[in-house]
Formats: structure tokens, C-alpha cells, sequence
């Protein structure tokens, strides 16, 4: 069981738009509305981020924006809670090492 | 600026409430960090509780549906996707939407920020795969997404117990739900959806650890005494891909603090919690609050709270009088808080001193609590393999293996002297020696072939077939031999004798407290330890709370560990100040220029 | 709680504990801190924690180099790593009295023994390419320059002193100071009483209302400074940039972090520390000008804390010439931190020897004010 429910007792999930995204240079499925940690997780990505102290692997936690296990680096950007950032077209995404760079 | 009569923040039940009474009456403005109304309504898939008025029998994300139908109808101002960062001087609230800081000022708010959930530190709880109860709610119900294959749930509160019941729904697998009390903590009926699909609900057990490299692959429960105290011996594993924490909620109370709103320490309600009158006023006379922000409660109760801020904001603001409904609110209120479940509530609103009318409630009668001398060896080998070198070794044919070399061996222990040769020349190193008699003390010599090499009387770890700790123990003294094959004869309590299979040297591991800053329990009472018992001074030190989350996540967890080391009950701990923006926000958002 | 100190020092900041620290070290037996809240509860834990040596008069650069000597042992000295880091301090010159002043006081500093120099905009820009350089006509740069952590660095004191068998006593709030015929006899508090000859008043802003217990008039008010943090990330910043001309400082802290602050335009008063959604704004405006990089960098967090003014912007150290051994150290107008540990060295030496001996000081007494004031200028 991976991926999107496609059947379920009670909900009706009707998805909008198919968008091209890019995780580490791959392309995933995504659909408009998702999450990109959503997004991610439908294809199986639990690693998020490698933690900048311990180097430890840190995946979705809250996924509602109020902590920090999701921070990844979008389009260049460290530091981007990936649960809370919708997906856009031709977004790149990639697991964030350490702090995240700016320079 | 713009300027309402009433500013809301939070549409969840309560804040929608409360939105729905004031469009009628108020200049209104409702704000919501989600990208629509509803809460947590939207993602639940049950049906709901509470009588016809207040959407009983509607299923969560059906009742949102219906307020925000209302709500649109009505002149208010509705803005989602929008984080409000912080309470400001002149009555003026901060937000930011769509990457843009903008303000509106306000004559009454009403905060119904809702709740987070509580966290539980355990080892390896920062894996990737264990989420709060919440997230996985998100993933599965409101975007259609398998957050996993085999679950494990923490906590048996109606949460967990929802939890588990919708999981079972997308036809993945939970594989149980611990509690750590010894009661369910839900609803009975919740528990018994669950139940009925073969969910077992252990009452007394809590997670000891998440196994896994770079996400969770298990996880270790085991039973607790009356202090929650792990019994050793009871760890068990089991095979889960995904860990829920769902061990209660807190209220969110960063706003109203910087609103100047006391807060005070009732752990009925909740823990830190807004003080507010029976009509949801603050100490600020302009500040309300409703839902789980002013006691984690129901929908149903949220709901209530917030109509009746709405309309004394409306008896202030348009000096119409509603109070006889208000009183009738009053009344429902007091209805639905009437039963067993609401005990804590109550009490915790008599604190307050609000007093809830008494109804005679049924007594719980509490269920009562249940619960030859020599050394030789022990043969741990079962499987069909050539090899007899244990029964070539002995001397004194104790091991028989027999005529077909594949044959597993049969040991007798009345021959055997304890002299430990086939131990030193087992090539599976399946061979273990034991001692025990009456003392409560057992001996047990294990093969050994790491480094360093164990002293006599250093304390080491006991660990089981799987790794997993069982006990600390005490080198008694480490025989070498010629092939490397060295034996550590280590005293240990008796019971673990036929548990322990390896030792190792007592491991950093520990659990992780604040996942902003990474630090560990171990870290925070090593400072404790030094003398350091002021949250405050904790903070500076080990820059807990100081993340990006801003301790959302880890505050009371530290307070408690404060509070367990120290003796001081949390309630006479300081807590520190909150600080704008209660959200990390972009320096771009402030851009003036890019401004509406 | 000690029945008899030899001295009390009131303020268990930054200022108050290196002058315990410096008294203990020196062999002085029963000293007393009393901090009336928890350790680094006031503007030491607000503080942003630069740590610089360019100023403009030659007695505060003397004083700001003994002070890097000595932040320069403190590991060793005091027994904490404090995140000590010389990474330089940059000051930006945008007008053309600027860029005079900044070649007067390099010159000046420079006879100091201070190892300072002017950068051309360009070698700025080399120096540091994410600094938008557009419209600098230059830079004063010291490379011995840097800074800290002030919490650390508080606490860290407040170890040492009671390890060396100093008291520190917090969440005790002094209440009076018993005076008899102009000499101290003891101290009052809501604790309890401890008697003592030698009072050390390092209140930071709240320090007149120590001296008005016994009628010492302190020059001193409280001004609201705020501040701001944004996430870690990893480290690019070396040197705390000042920047007087568009008002602000900033530094990546050892944490990642950049911390911020500038001086507001009608600052509130110390009592008032509450926070204002115009100064982040204003911050991001100055910081997406001049640190592009920073466009998308998070703001985790804004506080406030108090500087302790005094009228010419520079330090208040003397000795009462009403009230025998009551001592002031106060007036530090946002520079505190950075001069803390050789003042806590000076004061010392004034209570043991009757004045100071390895730093000269006296530029900083009370009188100066009757002679009358220059102004320190160069202030954020």
C-alpha cells in the first residue's frame, strides 16, 4: 500500500491538475493542491532532510507548519516547510543538508 | 489599516461558530492559516457526536462543508491561507498571506487558535515515519495519500482510537494501539470499532523505541508499573512502518499571551490555558477566546464557546441584548459537560471559578492489578547443520550429537562439569554457559569476540536475542582463550538469565526532545544535574525552545522534565515569554512595495 | 544565603558578574551577586553580543582591546567555550562626513595599537560579494573585532563564581541598603539581610533606583532596543556589519542564525519590552538592500531588551563621592557586554588598590558630566 487511495469507504478523492515536479533532478507525480511533502511521501520519499547536529534522516512530523522536521531546500531556497508549500510546476526539490546554504 | 468590529482567528469549529453569529450583527473578519475553513473537521471522516443543532451524526469534513456554506452567505470577510504572526499594541493583528505582511485592527477578537498535539520523546522518535496522530490524518483523509502499511498508535484517546479506525478503513494495517494507563482513554464505543476489527488496545504499555536506520522498520513497546516506569524484560518488538503519537492535545496559547491575556497552569483543561469568564472573555476586556484553545474538549463544545464570545462581542459592540441567549448557550454548555467524561473539565473550570452544574455520576469500581545450582551449559541449536565440534569437545559426553552430523545436538545437563570448552569452540557461538540457584542472582557466560574486551566488575548492558536492551549486569571476570573466542561470565538478575545473549557498553541513546535545535532528554537533565533549574537559563544553554518552532513542540516536555527532577510542580515554574512572529516568516512578506 | 559579604554586587548581568568574577579571581574572599530574577534575565540575555574595538575616543579603545585580551582567555579563565569568534566588524561609510570621521578615528585608532584599516567599496566587495555595495564609499574594518554569546558568557560567570565560592544568588531582589554616618552597613532583601561595607551597583537601567535608596543621583534611563533572529543557515557572515547611515547591525551567529537589530526612531522607554511589527518590517526592508541573499531567510523569532542610556553614551564607573565604598558601573548605552569583562577587571582593582591599574578608566567618572560632554558617535 503506497501512493494515492484511489478507493475509500467515505471520501471521494478527485484530483486536479497532473504537475511535473523534480525530487533530487527525478521527475514525481504531483498533482495541483498537494503538499510537496504530500507529494513526496505518494512516492514513497519519507527522508526529508538529514539533520544539520546528528546528520540524522527527519521526514513529515506535524504536517500542519508548526515544527520543523519537513525543512527542505525548494528551487534553491533552504529551509522551505515542504508540508506547508504547495506544489508549482518545474519545482525542484531536494533533501536539505545541514543548515542549508544561501551563498 | 482595516478596521473590524470583530477579528477571528482560527476557522475551526469554534472560530466558524462564533463567525457565523457575528456576520449577522459585526463588521467581521475571519482568518485562517489553511488554504479553506474547517479545521480539523476537514479531515475527519467520522461521524460526530451531540445533538441535531450541533451537526450530530454529520461526519467531520461534512460540517465544515455546511459553516462555510453559511458563513460565505453572510458579509463577512474571509481570509485563509493566512498565518497570523503576531498580537500588537493598538489592538492590531499581524498576518501574512500569500507571502505578504499585512495588518487589520480590531475593536474584539476572539483567538480560537485550537490545540497541538503533545509530543512523546522516545528513542529514535525524530525517525522519519513517526508522525503526530494529526499528520497522518492529513495525509490519508485530506489528501488521499497512504501514510503507510503497518502502524503502530500511541495513546488510546478518542484520537488514537478515530485513528486507528480510519486507518483500518484505507485498508492498511494497525497492528496495535498502546496506553499507557490502565484504561482506555476514549470513548468506549470508539474503542470498540476498533476492538471489533481485531485491533488490540494494550492498556499498561507504552513505545520504548522506534527501530530503523533512515525510517522507522519497528518499534519496541513494552509494559509499564503504576509510575509508568518501563518493567524490564517486557519489551517486545514489532513490525510497523509508522508510529502515531496521539497522547493528547495543548492548547495554543502564543496569541493570547501576546494579547496581555493571563494565562494560568490547569491541567485539566489542558496546561497552559487562557484564564477567560463563563462568556470567554480574556483578562484583556477585548480579547475572547473558543474551542480546544480555551480547553481541550469536542467540536460540539468548541462550537458553543465560540457563539457565545460572538454574541456578548455583539451585546458590546451593538449594544443589542441577547441575553437570554446567551444563557441559554450557558445552559447547553453545562449540558454537555454533564457526564463522567467531562469530570476533568469541569474541575478544571471550577479553577477558573466557573462552575458547572452537578449531575449525579455512576461510581467506577477500579480493576484490581494482576501480576539447582551449578554451572552448566546451554545449547542454542536448533537448525540442521553439519557440525558436531560441541559434542568432539566434551569430555565428559554430555552433548550428543549422534551417527548423522546434521543433527542438532542433545545435551545432558546432569554430565555436564561446567568446564565451557564446546562454549570456546562453538563456530555459531550458540553455546552459552548458566548458573542459578536460589540467590536471586544468576550467572552467565556468553562467547565474546569484540573489543574492547570486558573487566571484571565493569557494568555493562544485557542484551536479548534481538538487541535489544534487557538489563544492566556486571562482569564477573572474562576467560580468554587461544582461539579468541573469549567468555564473559557476567552476574545479572536471575529472571534475564535466559533473556540476555550479549553484552554490550551502556549506549548514548536518548531520546530526542526538541527536533528544531536536536536535543536530548540526556542533555537537558545533565544541565538540571549541574545545578541549573531555571527553564530560562535551560533555554540559553541548550537553545531549547529556541528553534524555528519556538518551542511549540518541546516546552512542556522540558517543563515536566523540570518538574520531575526538581519536585517543583509545573504550575510554579516560569515558562517563559512568547515572541513574535509565532510563525517563521519571510523578510520578503515585510516588502512595502510588493503590498497591496 | 552569607550573613556577612565583603562586597554585594547588585546586577547579576553581565557588568555585575564579571566584577565578582574579577574580585574572586583577585583573592577576595565572600562576595555576593544578587540578581533579582534568574541568571541573564535582563538586557545581558537581550544583548546581541558584538564585541568591537572602534570607537572613537582613545580611552574606550584601550579599555574595548583589554576587553578582547580578555574574551580572548575566557575559555581558559572562566571554564566555558562562549562562541567566541573574531570574524571583524565592518562599518559602512555612506556620506562624506562619514568617511571623515572614519579616517580621524582609524588614525586614531591605529596609534592605539588597534589593527584596523580603511576598505575601498570594491574591496568590500570582493571581500564580502553578497554585501550590495551600491552607494558605500567605504569601510572601517578590524579583524580582531567579533563576537559571542552573552548568555553564555553570564552564565558561565555565574558557574565560575560560585565554583570559586562566590554566592550568586538569584530571584532575590535587594529591597534596601542600610547607610549610617555616609559608610554601607548591609544590605536588605527579600531574602534576608546581609551586612557588608562595599556596595557595587551594576542594575543596568534599574540602577538610579538602587542609588536613590540612599540618595545617589545616577544619570541613567532605560531605552527599548529591539531585536530579531532568523533560522540557521549555514555560515557565511564572518564580520558584524554596522551600518550607521541605514541604522542597523547584523551578525551570523555561531548557531547559523542572523541577529539583528537597529535603534529606533523614538525608542520606548527599558520598562516597555514589548515588540512592533514596524521594526520587522523596517528590518527587511534595509536587510533584502543590502543582504539580497537574505530576500527568503525566515524570521524565527523578535524580542526586546533595555539599554541602559547615560547622556553621552559611554559608561558611568566611579565611586560615590557621597556615600563611602558604593560603587557604579552602569550607563553601558548597549555596549556592555563587550566591555563587561574589563570593567569587571577594573572595578575590582578600584575596590582592592583604591583604583585601577591595568586599565585607565577615568574618562568614565561621574564628574564629567559638571566639565562637561562629549558624545560617543559611534552608536547603533
Amino acid at each position: 500500500m503506497e501512493g494515492r487511495i484511489l478507493d475509500h469507504p467515505i471520501l471521494n478523492f478527485t484530483r486536479k491538475k497532473r504537475v511535473k515536479i523534480f525530487f533530487e533532478g527525478n521527475e514525481i507525480e504531483a498533482y495541483e493542491g498537494e503538499t510537496v511533502a504530500v507529494a513526496l511521501h505518494a512516492a514513497g520519499i519519507k527522508v526529508l532532510r538529514y539533520t544539520p547536529i546528528n546528520g540524522r534522516s527527519a521526514g513529515l512530523f506535524c504536517a500542519v507548519g508548526k515544527c520543523s522536521s519537513c525543512l527542505m531546500e525548494i528551487d534553491g531556497m533552504p529551509n522551505v516547510r515542504s508540508c506547508m508549500t504547495k506544489v508549482k510546476a518545474g519545482m525542484q526539490i531536494r533533501r536539505q543538508h545541514e543548515k542549508g546554504d544561501l551563498v | 489599516m482595516k478596521e473590524y468590529d470583530a477579528v477571528v482567528i482560527g476557522g475551526g469549529p469554534a472560530g466558524m461558530a462564533a463567525a457565523d453569529v457575528l456576520g449577522d450583527h459585526v463588521k467581521t473578519l475571519i482568518l485562517d492559516e489553511n488554504d479553506m475553513l474547517g479545521g480539523q473537521l476537514v479531515k475527519q471522516t467520522h461521524k460526530f457526536f451531540g445533538d441535531h443543532v450541533h451537526y450530530a451524526s454529520t461526519r467531520g469534513f461534512e460540517i465544515a462543508n455546511k459553516f462555510i456554506d453559511k458563513i460565505e452567505k453572510k458579509p463577512v470577510d474571509i481570509l485563509t491561507s493566512s498565518t497570523v504572526i503576531g498580537i500588537y499594541p493598538q489592538n492590531t493583528v499581524a498576518y501574512v498571506r500569500n507571502g505578504h505582511e499585512d495588518q487589520v485592527k480590531y475593536k474584539k477578537l476572539i483567538i480560537a487558535t485550537g490545540a497541538m498535539e503533545r509530543q512523546l520523546p522516545f528513542i529514535n522518535s525524530d525517525l522519519p515515519g513517526v508522525y503526530g496522530a494529526g499528520a497522518v490524518q492529513t495525509l490519508m483523509n485530506q489528501y488521499g495519500i497512504f501514510p503507510g502499511k503497518r502502524f503502530l498508535i500511541i495513546g488510546s484517546g478518542n484520537i488514537g482510537l478515530i485513528l486507528a479506525y480510519q486507518l483500518a478503513q484505507t485498508g492498511v494495517e494497525v497492528r496495535a494501539i498502546v496506553e499507557a494507563l490502565d484504561k482506555i482513554g476514549g470513548y468506549e464505543v470508539h474503542a470498540n470499532k476498533a476492538k471489533r476489527l481485531g485491533i488490540p488496545i494494550l492498556l499498561k504499555h507504552t513505545i520504548v523505541k522506534a527501530i530503523g536506520d533512515e525510517s522507522v522498520q519497528g518499534a519496541i513497546i513494552a509494559e509499564v508499573d503504576d509510575k509508568f516506569n518501563v518493567i524490564a524484560g517486557t519489551e517486545k518488538e514489532i513490525v510497523v512502518d509508522t508510529i502515531c503519537i496521539s497522547v493528547g492535545l495543548m492548547p495554543i496559547t502564543e496569541l493570547t499571551e501576546q494579547a496581555k491575556c493571563k494565562i494560568a497552569y490547569i491541567p485539566e483543561l489542558g496546561g497552559y490555558v487562557p484564564v477567560r469568564d463563563e462568556r470567554m472573555r480574556t483578562t484583556n476586556p477585548d480579547v475572547f477566546v473558543a474551542g480546544d484553545l480555551s480547553s481541550i474538549e469536542e467540536a460540539t463544545t468548541a462550537m458553543i464557546e465560540g457563539k457565545l464570545a460572538a454574541m456578548q462581542i455583539v451585546e458590546d459592540v451593538k449594544k443589542i441584548d441577547l441575553e437570554k441567549e446567551i444563557s441559554n448557550e450557558i445552559k447547553t454548555l453545562a449540558i454537555f459537560r454533564s457526564g463522567p467524561k467531562s469530570l476533568k473539565i469541569r474541575s478544571g473550570l471550577e479553577k477558573m471559578g466557573i462552575v458547572t452544574p452537578r449531575i449525579e455520576m455512576p461510581k467506577f469500581s477500579p480493576l484490581p492489578n494482576s501480576e539447582n545450582g551449578k554451572l552448566h551449559a546451554v545449547i542454542e541449536c536448533t537448525e540442521e547443520i553439519p557440525c558436531n565440534s560441541c559434542e568432539s569437545a566434551c569430555k565428559f559426553d554430555a552433548i550428543k550429537v549422534g551417527e548423522n552430523i546434521n543433527t542438532p545436538p542433545v545435551f545432558d545437563p546432569l554430565k555436564c562439569t561446567g568446564c565451557a570448552v564446546c562454549v570456546t569452540v562453538c563456530p555459531g557461538l550458540a553455546i552459552f554457559m548458566e548458573k542459578s540457584d536460589e540467590s536471586p542472582n544468576a550467572t552467565l557466560g556468553i562467547p565474546y569476540e569484540f573489543l574492547p574486551l570486558p573487566k571484571s566488575n565493569e557494568k555493562m548492558w544485557g542484551m536479548d536475542r534481538d538487541g535489544n536492551y534487557v538489563c544492566d549486569l556486571t562482569v564477573k571476570r572474562v576467560v580468554k582463550n587461544p582461539n579468541k573466542t573469549y567468555i564473559v561470565y557476567v552476574d545479572l538478575p536471575k529472571e534475564f538469565v535466559d533473556v540476555v545473549r550479549h553484552v554490550t557498553y551502556p549506549r548514548k541513546e536518548n531520546p530526542f526532545v526538541c527536533r528544531c535545535e536536536e536535543i536530548t532528554v540526556d542533555q537537558i537533565e545533565k544541565v538540571i544535574d549541574s545545578g541549573i533549574t531555571d527553564f530560562e537559563e535551560i533555554k540559553r544553554i541548550t537553545r531549547v525552545t529556541m528553534g524555528p518552532c519556538g518551542g511549540k513542540n518541546c516546552k512542556m516536555i522540558i517543563l515536566g522534565i523540570i518538574s520531575k527532577k526538581t519536585g517543583i510542580p509545573i504550575s510554579k515554574l516560569s515558562h517563559g515569554t512568547s515572541r513574535p512572529p509565532v510563525k517563521v516568516v519571510e523578510f520578503s512578506a515585510f516588502l512595502r512595495g510588493d503590498k497591496k | 544565603m552569607m550573613k556577612h559579604a565583603s562586597v554585594v554586587v547588585i546586577g547579576g548581568g553581565i557588568v555585575g558578574s564579571a566584577i565578582a568574577f574579577s574580585l574572586l579571581k583577585m583573592k577576595t574572599k565572600n562576595v555576593c551577586v544578587i540578581e533579582k530574577s534568574y541568571v541573564s534575565s535582563g538586557s545581558t540575555g537581550r544583548c546581541a553580543g558584538g564585541i568591537r574595538q572602534q570607537w572613537s575616543s582613545p580611552m574606550n579603545v584601550k579599555l574595548a582591546m583589554r576587553s578582547v585580551k580578555l574574551f580572548e582567555e575566557f575559555e581558559k579563565d572562566v571554564g566555558m567555550n562562549i562562541e567566541y569568534y573574531q570574524g571583524g566588524y565592518l562599518l559602512l561609510a555612506y556620506t562624506d562626513s562619514e568617511v571623515d570621521d572614519f579616517e580621524k578615528n582609524v588614525r586614531m585608532q591605529k596609534s592605539q595599537g588597534l589593527d584596523v584599516e580603511i576598505l575601498t567599496s570594491n574591496q568590500i566587495k570582493e571581500k564580502f560579494p553578497f554585501i550590495n555595495v551600491e552607494d558605500i564609499k567605504l569601510g572601517s574594518w578590524c579583524q580582531s573585532d567579533g563576537h559571542a554569546n552573552p548568555q553564555l558568557a553570564n552564565i558561565a560567570y555565574a558557574i565560575a563564581i560560585r565554583k570559586m565560592g562566590g554566592e550568586f544568588l538569584t530571584h532575590t531582589t535587594v529591597t534596601g541598603i542600610d547607610v549610617q554616618n555616609r559608610q554601607i552597613i548591609g544590605v536588605q532583601t527579600d531574602n534576608g539581610y546581609i551586612s557588608t561595607k562595599i556596595v557595587v551597583d551594576a542594575a543596568g537601567f534599574e540602577a538610579p533606583k538602587i542609588g536613590s535608596m540612599i540618595g545617589v543621583d545616577i544619570p541613567v534611563h532605560g531605552e527599548r532596543h529591539q531585536i530579531l533572529v532568523t533560522e540557521a543557515v549555514n555560515h557565511f557572515l564572518d564580520p558584524l556589519v554596522i551600518n550607521f547611515n541605514h541604522n542597523y547591525y547584523v551578525r551570523q551567529t555561531h548557531h547559523g542564525s542572523l541577529m539583528m537589530g537597529q535603534g529606533d526612531a523614538n525608542p520606548a522607554s527599558g520598562e516597555d519590552l514589548g515588540n512592533t511589527i514596524e521594526f520587522l518590517e523596517e528590518m527587511s526592508e534595509k536587510m533584502i538592500k543590502d543582504f539580497p541573499l537574505l530576500k527568503n531567510i525566515h524570521i524565527v523569532r523578535q524580542w526586546s531588551g533595555a539599554y541602559d542610556m547615560s547622556p553621552d553614551a559611554q559608561p558611568i564607573i566611579d565611586e560615590s563621592k557621597d556615600i563611602s565604598r558604593f560603587i557604579y558601573a552602569t550607563g553601558f548605552s548597549g555596549h556592555g557586554f563587550m566591555l563587561a569583562p574589563a570593567v569587571g577587571e577594573s572595578v575590582a582593582e578600584m575596590i582592592i588598590h583604591g583604583q585601577t591599574v591595568t586599565t585607565d578608566v577615568s574618562n568614565l567618572k561621574m564628574d564629567r558630566f559638571t566639565i562637561g560632554i562629549e558624545r560617543e558617535h559611534n552608536v547603533v
